[in-house]
């Protein structure tokens, strides 16, 4: 399979009164065609942000994609044209967005807002693209699509209009779907439901997905190869199975609530991450995570460490990972 | 909505019932005195108290008003005291009302064509000098008082100007620009309308224009902008077809309130130019005590009041579909 999207070095800053918030700072990944690619973080990591600048949907100013390409199919959708980008928007690459109660138009009907996107990218007349805009309805599970198509978004509750969303993104058949945190807003029973909709339209279009989450849960029974971001790193990445099997990365421990702690039985199971990410204005000089981690060491507070293989297509960005590994053996035994 | 209507509209004669009940009492028991008005300062006192007898203001005051609104409900609205005297009141507004919805018409026109695109073009560019631009004028056109705006204005559209710089050797005459209503009123189609409704519509705009420069700012910031962007749509159509409908809402309410304002009139503004609308109408009542002119004006806004609002929740469902259904 062929690599789809390349994203080499991005930087997006924000530039606002307080100071230049550096919101991504060199993340470089790619996503294979037909992959489905997780994006894993907590708030305010930079998961949506570099998603949007991908799309060059951050808001202009005060946003900024300082640095750095996205090679999608030949071009770079960092340096093409508006119109170039309108045309990949929606048709190549489409996007789902995490809250679906204010992401839809309250004035205007599924129909309309379906259809246009059909009837800017793919040419349809009015009556196909109301055609195609019912099966896609229906291909997303919306019962009595025939009848709820000239419906406003009020009349459809958050996990119908999550479908809805949904069947507008895939409405042009893109190769690349972006979803954003889009089971976040949702009952836990609703989420079960939207996950399995991606899941089965994708064995049936064949798209590659990135899902951004902080919901590990989620994100398990999903993703090919998870990316674990922090404070606009990318400090982990690896295929599903192996990142869950073998973390290397302290802050990915850290997520999935097992870090090791020497002067305590291991009876506690959850254990939170003390502190709070750095301050994006002013960002430490060493490793983001350096006041967080337990295994820091000197080094950690003056250089900040890049993306190295820690195992067999496993990337890492940690002075210590070894360390982490080694004592994570220990434990286990 | 046949219950909704049916609810509203029997608000409509209790509301009425207190305000002219009120407006009565106001105007009889309040100082002055249509009859003093009307025989002046050196008048006999034999002759005023005749008088007060002859128009029933010697009875007591549940016996004017009940007469008063015996004869309202039969489309009597008494005559005229002073300054039209004898003639009826009904004829004497019907008379000028013309002129004033068509001077008002024009002033909300003007308040909407201009400040609508002003408040979205800023609202659009925000922060640029453009932005500056408008919301400086904003707070002038809310800000200067129309006492103010009438004698300005007017010196500078509607005299002469000579400008004289012997420096340069140049002499240049400018103006009017725009004519005096002066002497006879000619209505809406008159250029004579032109400087009142710009002068009376100067708070429309400043108000139509900051409504529209916060409602599409606010709007462009919805999630639901970055999905139609998403789509990959024009910035035009993501504005014409996504944005504006919603940021109208808000000023399609101030609309509708404000046509309720239609039939009344301004004091200022039509003293001012003389034009011969209700405002100058009510001014000159109010001033001579004219009772049943003010009563009657005062009825008529209350109910255009009423009646308007009706409009903008009849309406605004047109716009928001969330309030259709409900």
């Amino acid at each position: 399979m062929g690599t789809l999207l390349e994203v080499k070095d991005l930087r997006t800053e924000f530039h606002t009164q307080d100071g230049i918030v550096h919101a991504v700072n060199g993340v470089s990944f790619h996503v294979d065609e037909g992959e489905t690619l997780g994006l894993v973080g907590e708030s305010g990591c930079g998961k949506s942000v570099s998603m949007l600048s991908v799309m060059r949907l951050i808001p202009m100013p005060p946003g900024k994609i300082a640095s750095g390409s996205v090679l999608f199919q030949g071009r770079d959708l960092v340096k093409v044209d508006d119109e170039e980008i309108r045309s990949v928007r929606g048709n190549k690459i489409a996007m789902v967005f995490q809250d679906p109660m204010t992401s839809l138009n309250p004035v205007l009907t599924i129909n309309t807002q379906i259809s246009e996107a059909l009837e800017l990218h793919l040419g349809m007349t009015k009556e196909q693209a109301r055609k195609r805009a019912v099966e896609l309805l229906k291909m997303v599970g919306i019962p009595e699509a025939e009848g709820r198509i000239d419906d406003y978004p009020h009349q459809f509750s958050g996990g119908m209009r999550q479908r809805v969303m949904i069947a507008m993104a895939l409405s042009c058949s893109p190769q690349l779907l972006i979803a954003d945190e889009p089971t976040t807003a949702l009952d836990v029973t609703i989420q079960a439901q939207i996950t399995d909709i991606v899941k089965r339209l994708k064995r049936e279009l064949g798209m590659a997905i990135i899902w951004i989450t902080h919901d590990l849960g989620v994100i398990a029974g999903l993703a090919d190869r998870i990316n674990v971001m922090y404070a606009g790193f990318v400090i982990e990445s690896a295929s599903n199975k192996e990142l869950f099997a073998n973390p290397l990365h302290p802050y990915t421990l850290g997520l999935l609530g097992s870090i090791p702690r020497l002067d305590e039985a291991h009876k506690a199971k959850l254990t939170p991450i003390e502190g709070l990410p750095p301050d994006l204005i002013e960002m430490p000089k060493g490793c983001p995570f350096h006041d967080r981690c337990a295994y820091r060491t000197d080094k950690c507070a003056n250089e900040n460490p890049a993306l190295e293989l820690g195992a067999v297509r496993h990337q890492v960005a940690c002075w210590n990972w070894q360390d982490v590994q080694k004592l994570r053996a220990t434990i286990k035994r | 909505m046949g219950a909704f209507l049916v609810r509203r509209l029997i608000w409509l004669p209790i509301l009425l019932f207190f305000i002219s009940l009120i407006t009565f009492a106001l105007g009889l028991y309040g100082p002055g005195d249509p009859v003093q008005v009307m025989m002046g300062l050196h008048a006999n006192p034999e002759t005023i108290e005749r008088l007060r007898h002859e128009y029933g203001f010697d009875q007591p005051f549940y016996v004017q008003y009940l007469r008063y609104i015996g004869n309202a409900l039969q489309g009597n609205f008494g005559y005229s005291l002073v300054k039209y005297r004898d003639q009826p009141v009904g004829k004497l507004i019907a008379d000028a009302l013309p002129a004033t919805i068509q001077l008002n018409l024009l002033a909300i026109g003007l308040g909407v064509l201009i400040g609508v695109p002003l408040g979205l073009l800023a609202g659009l560019n925000r922060d640029s000098w453009l932005d500056l631009l408008v919301r400086a004028f904003v707070i002038a056109g809310i800000s200067f008082p129309i006492i103010f705006l009438n004698p300005v204005l007017t010196f500078i559209f509607s005299r002469r100007h000579d400008l004289i710089l012997p420096a340069a050797n140049l002499a240049v005459s400018v103006g009017p620009i725009l004519p005096m209503v002066q002497g006879r009123w000619e209505g809406l189609l008159s250029a004579k309308i032109i400087l009142p409704a710009l002068i009376e519509s100067t708070g429309v705009i400043a108000i139509m224009t900051r409504q529209m420069r916060a409602g599409i700012i606010e709007v462009m910031n919805e999630d639901f902008i970055r999905t139609a962007r998403a789509k990959g749509l024009r910035e035009r159509l993501v504005i014409f077809r996504h944005a504006l409908r919603n940021a109208l809402i808000p000023i399609a309410t101030i609309l509708g309130l404000m046509l309720g304002g239609l039939v009344a009139g301004s004091f200022l503004v039509e003293n001012w130019f003389g034009v011969p609308g209700v405002g100058a109408l009510t001014f000159d009542a109010l001033s001579s005590r004219d009772y049943y002119v003010v009563m009657a004006m005062v009825l008529l806004i209350a109910v255009a009041y009423v009646v308007s609002n009706l409009i903008v929740d009849l309406t605004y469902g047109y716009l928001d579909p969330r309030i259709r259904k409900q």
